[in-house]
């Protein structure tokens, strides 16, 4: 389907519609904008509304449909909720108007928080409701969003912005969706031309074809693919680990900030090892709190695990897997991605090495869950934070939502604008 | 050597799987103490998992052999012939670019030619009357060992070719489509006498039908024409291709008949000619067995349970492929549930192992973006 001004169409008339979208945007620029108020209101009514039950019929279904956890659905809910995005658009942008320059010698000049325009949203697919909310940041900061609907969209996008745009009718020459595969080139070209920067979630691969479709004229917003992982100080306590591998089960690893691996303060490898083997049963009781991971993915880590158990050389690795988990111990103190679906390593990172080994990795790193002691939590931070990591948490909350939180350590909102200086 | 597996490749019936089980079994044993003798990584890993090469020839229960997954082949090179053995080398599409080699030898062959002549024929595919074959994949060359290519050449041997026309010619140091030429050809033959028979992709395939149904052609190719389709669905999943339609695009654009579309299935690593019967069910033929393993545990699951799919076959010599674990997840069905009369199960596809939507098999098929992930 797609959402075009407001009215829902079906995918064959895509032609017509590329047709005439660039002078539809345009018009819209030239003769509309929309103030901060209007959009806030209108996420207000549809979060309110959506938790009063008035989508009940067609979400609790889709909620039942793809297992998808209430709480954590009431959780992003509040993200569109005047309270979040009041505070967000207060951290990231700050007020409206910004005060006038007054250079040296010279005459105010009067500045300006303007929109970029039109946006092309590229969104991922791995959180429902995502590409929604790519638009809701891109309406924020005032401009027209043009979205390209994810593979993997299960409904829950068009759904919203379709309310969104129902309830407040002033923005629906704001908000165009497109359900074209990504393999439909000469569309996503054409969303490209028309767009003043395209916005991408997702991975090397997904950023790379971005960089093809956008021209030398139009910007290129990246976010993501990110990797996250745990740094712990020995002795860990088992609250801090049982916090952890909660996390891991809850997210299935699948999202940026989830936690791939645990980083042990330590040079032996007796005390990786012994790690791994206290940190594997409590990963099983976890997954038994979760509901299993999808099977396909399971399938693809149960693969992996056995076709490394078969080699002549384990370099080293040692393999702790059953109950649809796994941890495995290695001796390289290399990021990297787990197995997903609950599968992770343990390896060996001294604190010295920390800057050294993770800095290289720089552009991919994101959260850092950190165990220790609470003395050393300031220095470790710090020296994290150094390495390149843009966000430390505890265990238990590596992948927190939080309004006014930076995306990957930058403002999407103030990415999203630009400002003009009128003398 | 290898009298058992020869045996059940020369089987009259190729889907009496309950008439030869015992010989298949003697057969994966029989080879598999071959491997054990040829290959030293393959004999280390029959022992990492309990079993004495030296005891492998009465081997009752292939299950209990270790299956190899592909993702093992396409990092290791598993040879228990020397090289100069090998006659045809194939490599598989290849998974985020890194492909499985695969080197068959004279037996191996053997074995797949009379597997072929006897599938082909118990499925009316052989047959004397010259036919124009249109190929929906890439003109062979020097350079492309892809298993499609070489196959797709191969099925051009079951009738004689008059004419083979490529959707992808080689020209000017490219692979480039060439739809147009396709369609003019087609045109050109359904007036002519000898029937048609269309080999791709059926993602391919589907787009060709829809391309020419939009031009308003509307063709009856001469009797005997048939749609045949090998190398799965994966590249177009996201477009929710069904079959169903694609038989009423048959039907309606080339004037061929359902019971006319049939569609191969095999990998690399396991050269097994799979061949829909006439209610379009992969049935399991006498040359390999199906064991379908719990996606956690890898135990083998019941009948009618999804997991991952084990393919066992005797067939290859040169190289220990006894039992391969690929990346798909399938369910196998008992023979009795399709009404085609085999009576050997059957084994449906369901889908890849994997972040859903990413796309691997990346053979002809446009640059894909993959699903990315959000923070």
């Amino acid at each position: 389907m797609i959402l075009y001004r407001g009215e829902l169409c079906e995918d064959r008339e895509l032609p017509r519609l590329l047709e005439r979208l660039e002078a539809d945007c345009l018009e819209t620029i030239a003769g509309q904008s929309i103030d901060r108020e209007t959009v806030v209101a209108a996420c207000d009514a549809l979060a309110r509304r959506a938790e009063a039950g008035d989508y009940d019929s067609v979400l609790q279904p889709f909620l039942a449909a793809f297992s998808i956890d209430p709480a954590r659905f009431r959780e992003a809910l509040f993200l569109f909720k005047r309270e979040a995005l009041s505070y967000k658009l207060a951290v990231e942008l700050g007020s409206e108007d910004l005060p006038d320059l007054t250079p040296p010698g010279r005459a105010p000049i009067r500045r300006r928080r303007m929109p970029l325009g039109v946006l092309f949203h590229m969104a991922a697919g791995n959180v429902d409701g995502l590409p929604a909310y790519s638009v809701v940041e891109g309406l924020l900061a005032g401009n027209v969003n043009i979205l390209k609907l994810p593979a993997q969209d299960r409904g829950a996008s068009l759904l919203l912005l379709r309310e969104l745009v129902r309830l407040e009718p002033r923005l629906r020459d704001f908000v165009y969706v497109f359900d074209v595969p990504s393999t439909d080139l000469q569309s996503l070209e054409r969303f490209a031309k028309i767009a003043d920067a395209v916005v991408v979630w997702g991975g090397d691969e997904a950023v790379r074809a971005a960089r093809t479709l956008a021209g030398p004229d139009t910007a290129l917003i990246c976010w993501g693919h990110k990797l996250s992982f745990a740094y712990a100080v020995p002795p860990v306590p088992d609250g801090d680990l049982e916090a952890l591998a909660d996390h891991i089960c809850a997210t299935g690893q699948l999202l940026c900030s989830s936690c791939q691996g645990i980083f042990l303060d330590t040079g032996d490898m007796g005390e990786v090892h012994a790690l791994a083997e206290r940190f594997f049963p409590i990963l099983q009781a976890a997954a038994r709190r979760h509901p299993p991971a999808d099977p396909a993915l399971r399938a693809r880590a149960t693969l992996e695990l056995y076709a490394r158990e078969l080699e002549a050389d384990s370099g080293g690795r040692r393999i702790c897997r059953g109950g649809g988990v796994s941890v495995t111990a290695a001796p390289d103190s290399q990021l990297e991605l787990g197995l997903l679906a609950g599968n992770c390593w343990v390896k060996p990172l001294p604190r010295d090495q920390i800057v050294p080994r993770l800095k290289p990795r720089k552009g991919y790193l994101q959260t850092a869950g950190l165990l220790c002691p609470e003395g050393e939590r300031a220095a470790l931070s710090a020296l994290l934070a150094r390495a390149g990591v843009v966000r430390v948490t505890g265990p238990g909350d590596m992948s927190r939502t939080v309004p006014g939180e930076a995306h990957d350590g930058a403002y999407p909102l103030a990415a999203y604008t630009r400002v003009v200086e009128v003398s | 050597m290898m009298t058992n597996s020869n045996k059940l490749f020369r089987w009259r019936d190729p889907y009496d799987t309950a008439g030869t089980e015992g010989l298949f079994a003697a057969a994966m044993g029989e080879n598999a103490a071959f491997q054990a003798e040829g290959c030293l990584d393959y004999a280390r890993i029959l022992r990492q998992y309990g079993l004495d090469p030296g005891r492998l020839a009465d081997l009752r229960d292939p299950a209990v052999l270790p299956p190899l997954p592909t993702v093992y082949c396409k990092r290791h090179t598993l040879r228990s012939l020397p090289e100069r053995k090998l006659l045809v080398r194939a490599t598989s599409s290849g998974t985020g670019g890194v492909m499985s080699r695969v080197g068959l030898d004279a037996g191996t062959l053997g074995r797949g030619l009379s597997m072929s002549v006897r599938v082909a024929r118990y499925h009316r595919l052989l047959s004397p009357t010259p036919c124009h074959y249109f190929i929906l994949g890439y003109q062979p060359r020097r350079g492309n060992d892809t298993a499609f290519s070489k196959t797709g050449f191969a099925f051009t041997f079951f009738a004689p070719a008059l004419s083979r026309t490529y959707a992808l010619v080689w020209r000017e140091g490219g692979y480039r489509l060439d739809l147009e030429t396709m369609k003019r050809r087609l045109l050109a033959r359904a007036e002519g006498p000898f029937p048609v028979r269309t080999i791709g992709f059926p993602a391919y395939t589907w787009l060709l039908l829809r391309e020419l149904e939009r031009e308003g052609v509307r063709l009856k190719l001469p009797k005997g024409s048939k749609v045949t389709m090998g190398g799965g669905w994966k590249q177009f999943e996201g477009q929710k291709v069904e079959k169903e339609e694609l038989y009423r695009l048959a039907e309606t654009v080339l004037g061929v008949g359902e019971r006319d579309c049939v569609e191969f299935f095999g990998a690399v690593e396991h050269p097994i000619l799979y061949t829909t019967c006439s209610h379009h069910h992969f049935h399991i033929p006498v040359y390999s067995r199906v064991v379908i393993r719990d996606v956690d545990t890898l135990e083998p699951v019941p009948m009618g349970t999804p997991g991952l799919v084990n393919l066992m076959t005797p067939m290859v010599g040169s190289m220990p492929l006894l039992s391969v674990i690929t990346d798909d997840l399938g369910v196998l069905h008992p023979g009795g549930d399709c009404p085609c009369g085999i009576s050997s199960p059957y084994l449906e596809i369901l889908g890849r192992v994997g972040v859903r939507d990413i796309v691997t098999c990346a053979a002809g098929a446009a640059e894909f973006l993959k699903g990315g992930t959000a923070p």
